[in-house]
């Protein structure tokens, strides 16, 4: 019986197929919507993610401005920057043990007779590649680590791929003039900006990009047998004096945090983002629910002698009923697969871009979610049913002597 | 005759509200059909004579009274209990055809058996036996739209016949189609009749008395028969 009803309703709403597919795209905009930002914006946190879950957790990192900036967390971009006084206050902190300014810039790069403009990052090599391998798992694929006061650098996995075909260690670079050797070659550290730089000694990195001071962030790692949160505020503390000292005021500019607590911060913030999303998203739902509705109500309204003729051949309330249900479940339905499919498409197709901009740091890896897709296919198939039911039952409740008599 | 009439309507009144008035349709109707009567109603427009065979065929309900169907009294059945008794006693046959504009021929004629949940191969047999055997055999998989006049009313019949009723009520079956057509649906009807059905039409034609062994005369909602 319900396949029969099935088959009556699928004919309806061929018949009037264009009124039938605009009530659909009105569900597809809703549900691709949701799933498309839903999905991209999953992605973001992700990434950061990724990122913070390199450094350990007894990393302290301090960053310029103070409170949450959410460029800050999105790739480092706030453009503020922590100078040499700020850097020293951070290694007179008690409970430090080491402290790594790790500022980058892009410069342009000459290897043999190509020049290409590459992202340098500086890092301090004597106390900081102990660091960078134990605490954030670096490693070096092919040569050695550098040496530290000897004019070597190491390159990122994708240098040889992407820039410089063919360079090898023991290769000769040339940056502002100044000749370095290639030590080494990275592993890859998961995404390609990263994995796209050169790492210089500090020391180095200040003579070729022509900086005395500056870091968009301060990495200090926790001694052993000293707690976290006690050294975070030792940090602070020694901050403030300093900034107290330099300015005769107290009013901080930086923001101390463990990559843990930054992890929070992250997801705090991009939870709040999410939230207005699937706001504004629910408000295209809605959008689409009262196009259903009124569809159904339409054609309720032109088939008013239709329901009186069925209604005379035997059809109850509840036949009527299921017919319009399943007409408006339908358009749902076919609403809800077409929305899923083209926004996680579109998702897809969002992180492209955006992992084009040479400045996003963190690369957008986006996950289509089998828990939102099967949640948006039964929620638009509910949505159909629940639009449709005011008016399937006005249908159902009609008087069939009137119905009929309906010109 | 059987000792039980099939249909009995007892002091029926059927009184609509409009506006503020109340207009009283039927007013107070006694009658007893048979089991196999061929009965045609007579009245001009306005006299109720419609109404009597909506409260006859399970359409709607008296406002006073009561109908017995088969005994039943179906007064007193809701709505959905009086579509079952519709869907499984009764055949409809309207003046407009009032076919699905969508649905082909056979797709019409099977209708009706969905809500009685026969099986799909059962209601495609009889729909195409019943097409058939009003001569639109070669018809079947075309719409409405596509069917003439008769074409469309004998489409009509074969699907008031999908559930095998007892009783066909017809509403001016004749009223949309010329005279030649006219005489095939009633002689349609007439060999329904010879098959054992009680059939009930409502017309004010008058030249249709001539198939009736019955005729009913309605005016203002009060019967004389002749």
């Amino acid at each position: 019986m319900i396949d029969d009803y099935f088959k009556i309703a699928l004919k309806n709403l061929k018949n009037r197929a264009l009124r039938s597919w605009l009530t659909v795209l009105g569900v597809v905009l809703g549900v691709f919507l949701i799933t498309s930002l839903l999905t991209f914006s999953e992605a973001i946190p992700r990434a950061v993610q990724e990122m913070l879950r390199q450094i350990g957790g007894d990393v302290i990192m301090v960053m310029p401005g103070e409170g949450i900036d959410i460029s800050t967390y999105i790739g480092f971009a706030s453009g503020l920057e922590l100078g040499n006084e700020e850097l020293e206050a951070v290694k007179r902190a008690r409970g430090v043990d080491i402290v790594l300014e790790m500022p980058f810039q892009a410069e342009n790069v000459r290897w043999r007779d190509q020049v290409e403009t590459v992202l340098v990052w500086g890092l301090d090599f004597e106390s900081g590649l102990e660091m960078i391998r134990d605490d954030m798992g670096w490693r070096i694929s092919e040569g050695r680590y550098p040496r530290p006061g000897r004019r070597e650098v190491i390159l990122g996995q994708l240098i040889p791929r992407n820039f410089f075909p063919g360079i090898q260690p023991g290769d000769e670079i040339t940056v502002s003039g100044r000749k370095f050797t290639v030590s080494g070659i990275m592993q890859s550290l998961g995404h390609r900006e990263n994995d796209s730089t050169i790492l210089f000694d500090i020391d180095d990195y200040r003579s070729v990009t022509g900086t005395r001071e500056g870091t968009p962030v301060i990495m200090a790692r926790v001694e052993q047998g000293h707690d976290l949160n006690v050294v975070i505020s030792n940090i602070e503390r020694s901050l403030e004096d300093t900034i107290a000292r330099r300015r005769g005021e107290d009013s901080p500019s930086f923001t101390v945090l463990s990559s843990d607590a930054m992890l929070e911060l992250v997801d705090t913030v991009l939870g709040a983002i999410q939230s207005v999303i699937i706001a504004l998203s629910l408000v295209s739902v809605l959008v689409g629910s009262i196009g259903i509705m009124n569809t159904t109500f339409t054609s309720v309204n032109q088939r008013v002698k239709e329901i009186g003729v069925l209604k005379a051949v035997g059809a109850k309330k509840r036949d009527i009923l299921a017919m319009f249900l399943i007409e408006s479940g339908i358009i749902g339905l076919v609403g809800g697969l077409i929305g899923i499919a083209s926004g996680i498409s579109f998702a897809y197709f969002m992180a492209y871009l955006v992992n084009q901009n040479p400045e996003m740091i963190v690369e957008v890896q986006v996950q289509a979610s089998p828990y939102l897709a099967i949640f948006a296919v039964l929620g638009s198939l509910f949505l159909g049913v629940v639009s449709g039911y005011l008016p399937a039952k006005k249908a159902a409740d009609l008087n069939p002597v009137d119905a009929l008599m309906y010109e | 005759m059987s000792s039980k009439p099939q249909i009995k309507l007892d002091k029926v009144k059927k009184t609509y509200r409009i506006g503020k008035i109340d207009l009283e349709v039927l007013k107070g109707i006694d009658l007893e059909v048979e089991a196999g009567e061929f009965i045609v109603l007579l009245g001009p427009s306005g006299s109720g004579k419609s109404t009597l065979l909506n409260v006859m065929s399970c359409l709607d309900v008296p406002t006073e009274g009561h109908v017995y169907l088969d005994g039943q009294d179906v007064s007193l059945l809701n709505e959905d209990q009086l579509a079952g008794v519709r869907g499984r006693k009764i055949g409809f046959v309207f003046q407009q055809f009032n076919l699905l504009h969508h649905l082909s021929a056979l797709e019409n004629v099977t209708l009706p058996a969905v809500f009685q949940g026969r099986s799909e191969s059962q209601r495609k047999k009889r729909a195409a036996d019943l097409l058939e055997s009003v001569g639109l055999g070669e018809r079947m998989d075309h719409t409405p739209p596509e069917l003439s006049g008769g074409e469309k009313q004998r489409v009509a019949i074969a699907r008031s016949l999908i559930n095998d009723p007892e009783i066909i009520v017809a509403d001016e079956p004749t009223g949309e189609v010329d005279t030649d057509t006219g005489k095939k649906i009633m002689g349609i009807l007439t060999d329904l009749h010879e098959e054992g059905r009680t059939i009930i039409i409502v017309t004010h034609d008058l030249e249709l008395v001539d198939y009736a062994q019955r005729v009913i005369r309605i005016r203002d909602g009060v019967l004389s028969e002749k």
